[in-house]
């Protein structure tokens, strides 16, 4: 039988209620454990983002703790971080239920990646803005949230989508250790005797469908941000108006 | 429950070997994506519209679907159509075909970044389609492109771990193959993990050293 046929002939066995029904659960799963994760994860990465700004944090060490958090969670494996993370939860007897592990290695991946984001984004902001706020005597966090942040929210906001998206991806790896997401829904599908090609094909198509909705959604947001206007407004002219 | 460490160092010879498994698989997936990039970048920018359509759609499909699924779907699926990969193979083929989607996409970025002025200069001098894309345009994009590549190598390093799934002995395989014979887990995936870290950091260090000397690329790669 050539592929289709095979196809075919499963189509109607295979899209039932019930099948449907578990693979939408499964959807909402890879759904909560990625924006949980990356809520978390942006959080985490924030923090470290603002631990590294030398204006901030005066002690040299703790700027270094925070780039080493960075490069150590930038450079290990999500599947290596995800059976660390699933090992030491045994280890230390937590008996955590599964989307716990699932969204703590995300969300320890994602902080990585968002402080790396977020770093660029305060970067996008001259230093010599640092230097006036401070030396009109505002405190370093009013800095941060009054003149900073007002300024490179704009320039953080896109690629984080981007990141839920390759998030979204990456928890296809959080099948291996039994979390029920959408690929997981397809391994157990296919064990039920249905065909590969339709299972793993599914699984596709879903998460097709979800990357689409989420790119449109960011390109959408770049589109918005980008075009608008700026936030420091230029300076009044001393010239009359023509 | 206490660490035991020393239960474990035993397999770190086996553990480095597998690192340059994963190394190697990291490297020839990144050629024929690069390959594949150079030729999808080059369709998108100077293609009819159908090839321009057909590529788009290749570059969507592959960056909006997880690799592991990819994977998955030629090791397991392909078989019903009559297509038997082994392990190796799949992955290989499946990370091919994903470099190629992301670099065509990151090498579309670089075209952007010639100056036209060399494009017309290549077409007064008669240079061919493939001649402007090899002479002109490649060696842009490669300077423009370098920390982005780069980037993507090391991603792609890290990326081959899911070659375990699939029962390849690189570097996590043989960790859970290491895992299943002495069960000191946590011990385990901390010395992979450190691994990991050291491999990735070196490949960096020695891009960074490529980059510096063949192309004068001063950006940082790290």
């Amino acid at each position: 039988m050539s592929a289709w046929d095979i196809i075919i002939a499963e189509a109607p066995r295979f899209f039932t209620w019930w099948n449907l029904r578990f693979l939408f659960i499964a959807l909402g799963n890879t759904l909560i454990a990625s924006v949980a994760g990356c809520a978390i994860g942006y959080a985490l990465g924030f923090l470290m983002a603002t631990l590294r700004l030398p204006q901030l944090m005066p002690i040299g060490a703790v700027r270094a703790a925070a780039i080493l958090w960075v490069e150590i969670f930038r450079r290990i494996p999500f599947l290596v971080l995800l059976l660390l993370v699933f090992f030491l939860s045994q280890f230390a007897k937590l008996e955590a239920p599964l989307w716990v592990i699932a969204v703590t290695a995300v969300a320890l991946r994602m902080s990585a990646l968002a402080a790396e984001n977020i770093r660029g984004g305060f970067e996008t902001v001259r230093p010599t803005q640092w230097e006036a706020a401070l030396t009109m005597n505002l405190q370093p966090w009013t800095v941060l949230g009054r003149v900073v942040l007002p300024q490179s929210w704009r320039v953080i906001l896109p690629p984080s989508i981007v990141h839920v998206l390759s998030m979204v991806k990456e928890t296809s790896l959080v099948s291996q250790i039994g979390f029920i997401e959408i690929t997981f829904a397809a391994k157990m599908l296919t064990q039920r005797g249905f065909s590969a090609l339709l299972t793993y094909g599914t699984a596709l198509v879903l998460y097709f469908c979800v990357s689409w909705a989420l790119a449109s959604f960011g390109r959408w947001l770049e589109r918005r941000l980008t075009t608008r206007r700026p936030v420091s407004r230029p300076a009044a002219s001393l010239l009359p108006a023509p | 429950m206490i660490l035991q460490y020393g239960q474990v160092w035993q397999y770190l010879p086996d553990f480095l070997l597998g690192a340059l498994t994963a190394l190697w698989i990291a490297g020839v997936a990144f050629a024929g994506g690069l390959a594949i990039g150079l030729a999808g970048a080059s369709a998108l920018s100077f293609g009819p519209w159908a090839l321009r359509a057909l590529v788009t759609a290749y570059v969507r499909f592959f960056t909006y679907t997880p690799q592991l699924v990819q994977i998955f779907f030629l090791f397991f699926a392909l078989p019903e159509a009559g297509i038997i990969l082994s392990p190796v193979t799949a992955v290989l083929i499946g990370m091919t075909l994903n470099a190629g989607a992301y670099l065509t996409e990151i090498q579309r970025a670089g075209f952007a970044s010639v100056p036209p002025a060399e494009l017309d200069a290549a077409e007064t001098l008669g240079f061919s389609r493939a001649q402007t894309v090899w002479y002109v345009i490649a060696p842009h994009v490669v300077r423009a492109l370098y920390p982005a590549l780069s980037n993507h190598y090391i991603i792609m390093t890290l990326g081959t771990s899911m070659a375990a799934i699939f029962g390849v002995e690189e570097l996590t395989g043989r960790a859970l193959n290491a895992n299943a014979i002495s069960f000191r887990s946590v011990e385990i995936f901390s010395i992979v993990a450190v691994i990991y870290i050291a491999l990735t950091i070196i490949a960096s260090a020695l891009l960074w050293l490529v980059g510096r000397w063949l192309f004068r690329v001063k950006a940082k790669v790290f």
